[in-house]
């Protein structure tokens, strides 16, 4: 490999032209904000754990009521605790995740943090979308046990639903929660194949090319 | 004290800039490239600077921050058309041994390396500063046996590059 050796003895030389930076040219670079993948994980990390957070808070109050007459709020209660345990412990996994990525570290060990980082936010989110979707399930199957009071409840004696029967109340309430399920579950994923496919691309594809060398 | 150590990482990082800038140029394609990636490489300095103890030469933990900013943590900005405005990479060659043939060989050779994927040109990168295979694995996290191995596939890669 001539050329090879050749261009290695030129470049032990220095003598490539390179581009000369001042002293007060680096100070300043110092100061800017940096724009690596890793802040990129870590700003939309922290606003998936803060939108799956909200989300949980984000309960009209009508719908509280309606909880509490038709016998669920006790359960739901119990379910609300355990899933803000749930969250403590992904939170905490996440930082500790996030302050093992070292950029000192060697390029496969860095390569493999950035990876565990985004793998415990993805199980967050997965855990939130099956959390989401079997709730979603329960509390349907339970009203649809108990449709005629959740008609007592929503639609009997008001004025705006005069003439509204039963069944019609009952394909339309279950078929609306159907499509709002679906479609919100359809536009997280999607969320997440864009935003993250992007992002990981390179990384994934530089990971690969380092497990190939050991394999 | 944080005046001082400031201080000190901005003059190391100046005698040392020779190293970034020459990441810079084999991992971006135009000037706008090259400044940016320097940027980012600088900051992750400066982050891991406060554990860097001096115990490693500053130019070995260098090449370490360096690597992993332009394989990993660097994201191109979209806003930029990827364009070419190097011409290559120009070598001084001393007047009196200027030679046709081995600017156009050198030349030729550096831009094959470009042409590699992140993982091989870091291993040429380290090769060509005359690291030795210890301190190459080290640096990736390969076995040093699978480091030589990986280095004669590229040397082979090249020369199908160089003579297809």
């Amino acid at each position: 490999m001539d050329e090879l050796e050749l261009l290695k003895s030129k470049w032990q030389e220095g003598n490539q032209e390179l581009p000369k930076l001042s002293y007060n040219d680096i100070y300043k670079m110092r100061h800017n904000k940096s724009a690596s993948i890793v802040k990129w994980i870590f700003i939309i990390s922290v606003c998936e754990l803060v939108f799956w957070i909200v989300l949980g808070f984000l309960s009209p109050e009508s719908n509280k009521e309606l909880l509490v007459q038709i016998g669920l709020q006790n359960t739901l209660t119990i379910l609300y605790a355990i899933n803000y345990a749930i969250i403590a412990v992904f939170l905490i996994l996440f930082y500790l995740n996030y302050k093992n990525i070292k950029t000192t570290d060697t390029v496969k060990t860095l390569m493999h943090s950035i990876i565990k980082t985004r793998k415990t936010v993805s199980y967050f989110v997965i855990y939130n979308v099956v959390s989401f979707v079997l709730s979603l399930l329960y509390v349907n199957l339970y009203f649809f046990s108990k449709k005629s009071e959740l008609f007592g409840i929503l639609i009997k004696d008001k004025d705006a639903y005069k003439g509204v029967s039963i069944e019609t109340f009952t394909s339309v309430f279950f078929i609306t929660q159907f499509i709002i399920g679906i479609l919100l579950i359809g536009f997280i994923l999607l969320f997440y194949r864009i935003v993250y496919g992007i992002l990981l691309r390179k990384l994934k594809h530089n990971y690969g090319e380092l497990e190939k060398i050991e394999m | 004290m944080n005046k001082e150590l400031e201080h000190n990482f901005v003059t190391q990082l100046e005698q040392n800039q020779n190293i970034v800038h020459k990441i810079c140029r084999l991992y971006t394609n135009d000037s706008d490239g090259h400044n940016d990636l320097f940027q980012e490489i600088t900051i992750q300095l400066w982050r891991a600077y406060p554990k860097f103890r001096g115990d490693s030469k500053f130019s070995t933990w260098m090449y370490r921050v360096a690597l992993n900013t332009a394989i990993t943590l660097y994201r191109k900005s979209k806003r930029r058309v990827a364009t070419q405005d190097f011409e290559g990479v120009s070598f001084k060659i001393k007047a009196d041994e200027y030679d046709d043939t081995i600017e156009e060989q050198l030349s030729l050779m550096y831009d094959a390396v470009k042409t590699l994927n992140d993982i091989d040109k870091a291993l040429v990168f380290l090769y060509l500063e005359d690291k030795n295979y210890k301190e190459i694995s080290s640096t990736l996290g390969i076995s040093e046996v699978n480091a030589r191995v990986k280095m004669n596939r590229i040397k082979g890669k090249l020369r199908k590059i160089l003579n297809p």
